[in-house]
């Protein structure tokens, strides 16, 4: 087994919480959690390499199904093909991507953003009308964007963890409050007029991949940074107690207060790290579409829970994955480029996305309900 | 299993890169062998009426001018989808020209900036784009032919000492001020008989129920009103809901802009006798026409004029083609029209 969980990286798990261990609490656990990894006794219990095989394999799976997507759109779609059209498009997933990072976290914990879009909506606001109205530097407008997210985001997980709202319930109603404050803000006008080095944030590229210099396949500024936060994302949630314990909230919220997690404060710190990450993507979404609006990112939130489900996470907690959510936004990116480009008409296409999320949703309670009978 | 991961994702990455050489040169010359031009219209959002109504026209002069025609937009007035797939069309490198309906003017720019560059043309209608990033823009109708022709139904109806007012949509709303900036100049020049009784507009924020409490106040408010103009589409039946159930059709006359669809039933029963609105087939016909004429080079700044198929000679001012002056519906003439 020892192999299996290297895979994965999942050998940090089996330093298994101490704590609980030592308290005794082991018989207090009701018998669904042992199939959690991060609860299963170290070196023993069949049950630890199955999860993780089964991790691994559904990545796998949609690695595949990604690639097969892939080739079959090549084939059929003329003109999908193209490397540096891909890369351009790439630059529209890139602030849903960013949301969908933390959005693993939450989800893992059984929780949910609902506001995201509002969220990204208020920071966007809040640049453009410090860099057009108060004549601000764009470094510090952008600063204080950021700032506002980071702030709207510890005020839903305030709202959350200590005023024990449901998480659904408490970001649905952050997410018209911070649209509506947006909206007041700017009365409804659209803000514009930024400078270019800060509309290269959405628009510029870098890296240039295939050498042809100056009119052709770069790699986006925004799509490298979504990168660079999946990766930060995805080692914090398979190699450091942060994952383990966001994971183990979403298993069993119970087990985890008596396995001495500070689930409030776990809970504050995931929701302030959305509102960050809503702000970092207010900025590249501002900078792409060069014009700051209050009804900007509509609809963004259930696209960015949309690829965490697809990518694998249960919607009702236990179990994140982020490459996965990785696979997922680009599947559902693909799909929807591949489609267009296809000419199926929007409303069709939306029908499409529709049945694979269903499609995602069957299979990730199958996988469950098989795991837990094993 | 590791391995297994490694070994499917590098020959994945192989197969993908492998493809590109032989794939690319061979699309090119068919391309280029391909005679007929092919044109994307995307209006604000798909599914609504008026929309509908410019589909058949673009439909009608892509069908008579043997261009390809592709019409389709967002679900919702959504200019992030509207880019998104703009951003599409651009990489499937299939059409001449992109003739879009933004929902946003400055929002669209950068995206139609790119189109241009790589030798696509930009055609806006409907409402305007930043004028440096597209080629053309198709007005249906000036501010001030919208303005004059509100002005003379009212007048001819209530005769020039008209005390009227008028409901918009929301305070911010760039069009809707200009008409209302224009119908005052209007007023001035041609009517000094008339009076506004308000002096700000009465804003119903795009809600038909809205609008309709609001009518419903000023008629009781204002015992000496004549007339109502609402101005928006959604307006105009709230308004026209109101003077219906106050009963009040004979006292106050109601006018406005509005779809003929939505107002048909209000025109039946003489609740609203005339409105105005520009005809929504005739300006997706002439979008497809101005994209043609475009691409063929037919379209110069400058001219005067360009002949639009059926249309005839269209007036072009500056880098605008003006679809002309609105229609007046009234029951005579309401059913010739489906938008």
């Amino acid at each position: 087994m020892a192999p299996a969980n290297d895979i994965t990286g999942d050998s940090a798990l089996h330093e298994a919480p101490t704590p609980m261990k030592d308290k005794g609490l082991q018989p207090l656990v009701p018998p669904r959690v042992r199939t959690a990894p991060h609860l299963a006794p170290a070196g023993k219990g069949p049950a630890a390499p199955g999860i993780t095989g089964c991790l691994f394999v559904r990545e796998l799976v949609l690695l595949l199904f990604l690639l097969l997507m892939f080739g079959a759109s090549s084939l059929f779609i003329e003109g999908f093909w193209d490397w540096p059209s891909l890369l351009r498009r790439s630059r529209y997933w890139a602030a849903t991507g960013m949301v969908a990072v933390p959005m693993t976290f939450i989800i893992s914990t059984a929780g949910i953003d609902l506001s995201v879009g509002s969220m990204m909506a208020l920071s966007g606001i809040t640049l453009g009308l410090l860099y057009n109205d108060a004549h601000w530097p764009i470094a510090w407008a952008a600063c204080a964007a950021v700032a506002v997210g980071i702030a709207a985001g510890a005020f839903n997980g305030t709202v959350i963890s200590y005023g024990r709202v449901p998480p659904l319930v408490a970001t649905l109603a952050t997410m018209a409050l911070f649209r509506g404050i947006a909206m007041g803000l700017s009365r409804a006008r659209s803000l514009k007029g930024f400078p270019d080095r800060f509309t290269w944030l959405g628009q510029g590229n870098v890296l240039d991949v295939f050498g042809t210099r100056g009119n052709g396949p770069f790699v986006p500024v925004s799509f490298l940074v979504m990168l660079g936060m999946f990766a930060i994302g995805g080692l914090l949630l398979r190699r450091t107690w942060i994952g383990r314990f966001a994971e183990c909230i979403g298993e069993n919220e119970t087990a985890a207060e008596f396995a001495a997690i500070d689930v409030r404060r776990m809970k504050l710190v995931l929701y302030t790290a959305c509102g960050l990450a809503c702000g970092l993507a207010a900025l590249f979404h501002t900078a792409l579409y060069a014009t700051a609006k209050a009804d900007t990112a509509r609809g963004l939130e259930l696209e960015a829970i949309a690829c965490v489900v697809v990518g694998g996470t249960r919607i009702s907690g236990g179990r994140g994955s982020m490459s996965g959510a990785l696979f997922g936004l680009l599947i559902i990116g693909i799909l929807r480029h591949g489609l267009l480009m296809a000419e199926v008409k929007s409303q069709y296409i939306i029908i499409c996305v529709g049945l694979l999320l269903i499609v995602a949703a069957i299979l990730n309670e199958r996988l469950a309900a098989r795991r837990s009978e094993k | 299993m590791k391995h297994v991961f490694m070994v499917s994702l590098v020959a994945g990455v192989l197969i993908v890169t492998g493809c590109k050489p032989s794939s690319v040169p061979s699309e090119t010359p068919s391309l280029s062998a391909q005679p007929a031009l092919s044109i994307a219209v995307m209006p604000k959002l798909i599914g609504i009426d008026f929309f509908e109504a410019t589909k058949r026209g673009a439909e009608e002069a892509a069908k008579e001018l043997r261009v390809n025609l592709l019409y389709d937009g967002p679900t919702t007035n959504d200019v992030q989808q509207q880019v998104q797939m703009i951003e599409t069309w651009i990489a499937s490198k299939k059409y001449d020209a992109i003739a879009v309906a933004p929902n946003d003017p400055d929002a669209i720019a950068p995206i139609l900036t790119e189109a241009r560059k790589v030798g696509i043309k930009t055609v806006a209608w409907d409402a305007d784009a930043r004028p440096d990033a597209r080629d053309w823009f198709v007005n249906q109708c000036t501010a001030e032919s919208v303005a004059r022709t509100l002005m003379d139904v009212m007048a001819e109806a209530v005769g020039p000492n008209a005390r009227y007012l008028i409901i918009t949509g929301s305070l911010t709303a760039w069009n809707q001020n200009t008409w209302m900036a224009e119908m005052e100049k209007y007023r001035q020049a041609k009517y000094p008989g008339m009076t506004n009784l308000t002096k700000d507009p009465l804003a119903t924020e795009e809600d038909q129920e809205l609008a309709t409490q609001v009518t419903t106040d000023c008629l009781k408010r204002y015992a000496e009103l004549q007339g109502i103009f609402a101005i928006t589409s959604v307006a105009l039946p709230g308004a026209a809901e109101a003077v219906r159930s106050a009963q009040a059709a004979d006292r106050v006359f109601l006018t406005g802009l509005s779809t003929p669809n939505m107002m048909k039933g209000y025109v039946k029963e003489g609740v609203v006798k005339k409105f105005v609105l520009w005809n929504a087939v005739d300006l997706g016909y002439l979008a497809v026409h101005t994209a043609v004429a475009c691409i063929k080079g037919d379209l110069k700044p400058g001219a005067a004029s360009f002949s639009a198929g059926r249309l005839g000679e269209v007036r072009i001012r500056g880098d605008e083609v003006i679809l002309g002056d609105p229609i007046v519906f009234d029951a005579s003439n309401i059913d010739r029209f489906d938008f």
